[in-house]
């Protein structure tokens, strides 16, 4: 299946959604049916890395070291799509617990689950049937229990409501587009058992980590392993074909390199991905040793940017932005850093294929994108800089060269357009705390959260949002933003994002650099498996085997 | 006398330890951004960290915090991890001899190179096996063990597409795999460490044989071996032994790399998590294990110089 087929499910869908409201919407049915690889075939062990989680309640941390685990464990109302006819960077939704579900008016969904789904067989649960009041009850708790980082994803949801064993009503306060995006995500709400919460008190402890998802975890060794075991309960027969998860916790880059050359891992280290500036120092090895390894380029959702303070001179001059867009030389970076691999980013960055407006068509903001340090120069001279600006740039590295690098070449870069700015280097913690969510005085550098969804990325433009780090308070960008949030119809909100693209190219508030190639590998016995963004790789190995 | 001296240093040690507790409360409290903030990540707004710090107990004034803090702990409680809800001292439990056992093994293997090649150094004084041992030593002494410590896990998989044991053996699982996984991090730590011991050895051994007793001894028509190592390294060794103390707390508490590329679940890499997370009772828990080793091989180097030399009386 090709990206236009992929986009086209998703666009059939939504537009259906936003054209006949009211009317029943059937989801593609269970869609991970095995093609052209064969019959399934069950049993296995699969190997691969896996990160310590935090902790095993996933409403109260948005980290994807939680996150991915329970991907595998837990279910959701909806969800991603996955398995090799969907193109990386796409993501249409089908049904998880729910088997279909209506949209009767702008503002409510109402979702029939599947019925005999029963959680996993292990206590205080036990295996009984999960009905609408635990989906009810996890929606509740994901709004209402304190330190829920994700909250925020589904604020305009109003309540929820179970009005019988299998329905689920949702009303939100005003129309969000996103919604079922939201509760598709693999951060978005798990359907969590109120035993457990009962019992524990919160989530946080492997005996609460009972879900209805694929996968069970059979234990957890911090620092070292864990291990899931197939569930037996799971509500898809016959499902997972694949019985037994080895995760080896590795937190070192040249441990994993080696370990994947070595055979330890059926899939690439990163998620079932390797970034490229290690797929590089690897490739020829693993083409010696693991010669049957399949490949495909995934280009990454994630965006590195620099912050600027518009809030206050001299960033909330347009030229002073401009010519900061204009000074850094993207292209040399990702040649410098990415082995010229990747993309040049928009505000939506490239990755998300249905909705990064291609540079080229950014209108008049796309002169911004190519380095001109004439023009950057005049137009600090025009703002009152005349012999350049200093400034400093908080940053940490987050243990990575690559980070690194493109941090002293946006230094070096800036430095020839007269912005002499100096690096100030924090302690991950302490950036995290401060520059991450806009506390530092002119400038800083860093990557940011990979959403599966155009939204997650305009937060940063919206007054109040913490993740705001440039202070932007524009009344066009706002407008646009919620705007394209209220739009049902999936071409109308096309255009509107297309549109706050185009006008935030031109005002420059973020100086985005390019998203760089991953390489997605696999090892060929793993069959009915497509790669694709995002920590779902609980959902993507789901309906896939081993053929050893 | 010297369990006179033992209580003595003991009581003193009392208010060392207080003072490094209240150090180590203050000091992470003191960066920038706290376990509250990192948990609410991009999206802390003031009304959920207030909501949150408060469920903690962060909110509270800092002295009090530490009052009670110490109080459990004085009971053998060290709290539980803000972050995982894990009780600390479980989790000390069990990485705490993992890192002991790689200690030792570091601590022997430094020992068993050192000591003996120190003593051929400084009895064949500028010869060439000298000047070997002494280049060796500088080599040990310049390369970083996390360096070593890459190569030894990278090239065999290039070469041969094999790498050492991922993750952590169990001893009761597989006590061959157990020590096996333990070799190489001991070896990469402990030459490194015995290079340091091996230059102090042959120095304070080459100081010692210039004596006029040892000379007496020679001229009495003893045999090497009896000078060398009864008269000259019996004395020369006590500055090695210091050598050795400091060197235990850093091995405790300072080998995070190592832990992490190795995949040994370790203090060292609780640690480094913890601070990153501002996980204040883990860091503190941890921390006051460390300044507890130190007291505690300090009083044993203390006593041990009884041991080795006679003169010394407490």
């Amino acid at each position: 299946m090709s990206a236009s087929d992929a986009s086209l499910t998703r666009r059939r869908w939504l537009g259906l959604a936003a054209g006949a409201a009211g009317a029943a919407l059937a989801p593609p049915a269970r869609a991970q049916v095995p093609r052209l690889e064969g019959l399934p075939k069950r049993g296995g062990t699969l190997a691969l890395r896996g990160v310590d989680p935090l902790h095993f309640d996933g409403m109260l941390t948005s980290s994807f070291k939680t996150h991915a685990l329970l991907a595998f464990t837990h279910s959701r109302l909806v969800r991603h799509r996955a398995g090799p006819s969907v193109v990386p960077g796409t993501f249409p939704i089908e049904g998880d617990l729910a088997e279909s579900w209506t949209q009767p008016t702008e503002t409510t969904y109402v979702f029939k689950l599947r019925r005999g789904v029963r959680w996993q067989p292990k206590p205080p649960v036990g295996g009984r049937e999960l009905t609408a009041e635990d989906v009810r009850y996890s929606v509740e708790r994901f709004l209402t229990v304190p330190g829920n980082v994700l909250a925020s994803t589904l604020r305009l949801v109003e309540r929820v409501e179970a009005p019988d064993r299998y329905t689920v009503r949702f009303t939100l306060k005003e129309p969000f587009a996103w919604f079922l995006d939201m509760l598709a995500a693999p951060t978005a709400v798990a359907i969590v058992a109120k035993e457990c919460v009962d019992k524990f008190g919160d989530l946080k402890k492997l005996d609460a980590c009972v879900g209805s998802g694929p996968w069970m975890v059979e234990s957890y060794k911090p620092n070292q392993s864990f291990t899931l075991v197939r569930n037996p309960n799971y509500f898809v027969p016959g499902l997972p074909y694949i019985d037994r998860i080895e995760a080896t916790v590795d937190d070192d880059a040249a441990s994993r390199m080696s370990s994947f050359i070595a055979g330890k891992w059926d899939l690439g280290y990163d998620g079932g991905l390797v970034f490229r500036t290690e797929w590089a120092q690897i490739r020829d090895a693993l083409r010696q040793r693991r010669p049957t390894l399949r490949t495909a380029d995934v280009l990454a959702n994630i965006m590195s940017h620099v912050s600027m303070r518009a809030d206050q001179p001299p960033f909330n001059d347009v030229r002073v932005r401009r010519a900061m867009s204009l000074a850094v030389d993207r292209q040399a970076i990702m040649d410098a850093t990415s082995e010229g691999t990747g993309a040049l980013n928009p505000p939506i960055p490239a990755g998300l294929k249905e909705w990064s407006l291609p540079i080229a068509q950014l209108g008049d903001g796309a002169r911004y994108y190519k380095r001109d340090l004439v023009e950057a120069r005049r137009l600090l001279a025009a703002a009152g800089h005349p012999n350049g600006l200093p400034a400093s740039v908080c940053f940490t590295t987050y243990g990575s060269a690559i980070l690194v690098d493109q941090a002293q070449l946006i230094l070096a870069q800036l430095k020839e357009a007269g912005i002499d700015a100096r690096l100030d280097q924090k302690e991950y913690g302490a950036y995290f705390s401060t520059c991450f969510v806009g506390k530092f005085d002119s400038l800083a550098f860093g990557p940011q959260p990979n959403f599966l969804e155009p939204d997650g990325f305009l937060t940063q433009y919206q007054p109040g949002e913490p993740r705001n780090q440039s202070h932007v308070d524009d009344p066009v960008a706002t407008d646009l933003i919620l705007r394209q949030r209220r739009t049902l119809d999936v071409m109308k909100r096309r255009e509107l994002i297309h549109a706050v693209q185009r006008h935030l190219a031109a005002q420059q508030y973020y100086v985005a650099i390019h998203s760089g190639l991953s390489v997605a590998v696999w090892d060929s016995a793993l069959k009915n498996y497509g790669p694709n963004l995002g920590y779902d790789l609980g959902g993507r190995l789901t309906a896939a085997w081993l053929d050893r | 006398m010297l369990r006179r001296y033992l209580a003595r240093r003991l009581l003193v040690a009392i208010p060392s330890l207080l003072i490094a507790t209240a150090i180590v409360f203050t000091l992470p409290r003191l960066i920038p951004g706290d376990a509250v903030q990192l948990m609410l990540a991009e999206t802390s707004y003031a009304k959920d960290i207030d909501e949150l710090r408060a469920k903690l107990g962060l909110d509270r004034p800092f002295h009090v915090q530490y009052v009670e803090w110490l109080g459990r702990a004085a009971r053998g409680d060290l709290g539980e991890s803000l972050w995982t809800r894990r009780p600390v001292l479980a989790e000390l439990a069990q990485r705490l001899p993992v890192t002991a056992e790689l200690a030792l093994y570091a601590t022997v293997i430094a020992l068993v190179i050192a000591v003996p090649v120190g003593v051929l150094a400084a009895a064949r004084q500028d010869s060439v096996a000298d000047y070997v041992v002494r280049s060796l030593a500088i080599l040990g002494l310049s390369v970083p063990g996390f360096w070593l410590a890459t190569l030894l896990i990278v090239l065999p998989a290039i070469w041969w597409g094999w790498r050492p044991v991922t993750g952590f053996v169990e001893f009761r699982a597989d006590p061959l795999g157990h020590v096996g996984q333990l070799v190489l991090p001991a070896v990469i730590l402990g030459v490194a460490a015995a290079a340091a011991l091996m230059r102090l050895t042959r120095g304070m051994l080459l100081e010692v044989l210039r004596q006029d007793y040892v000379r007496t001894a020679w001229a009495k028509g003893l045999a090497e071996r009896a000078v060398v190592i009864k008269h000259g390294l019996r004395n020369a060794v006590i500055p090695v032994v210091t050598l050795l103390g400091t060197q235990l707390p850093q091995i405790l508490g300072g080998r995070r790399i190592i832990e992490t590329k190795i995949g040994l679940p370790g203090v060292s890499r609780f640690l480094f998590d913890a601070i990153n997370q501002r996980d204040y009772p883990v860091i503190q828990g941890v921390n006051l294990l460390v300044v507890s080793t130190i007291v505690v091989v300090n009083l044993a180097v203390d006593a041990l110089y009884a041991v080795l030399d006679p003169r010394i009386r407490y």
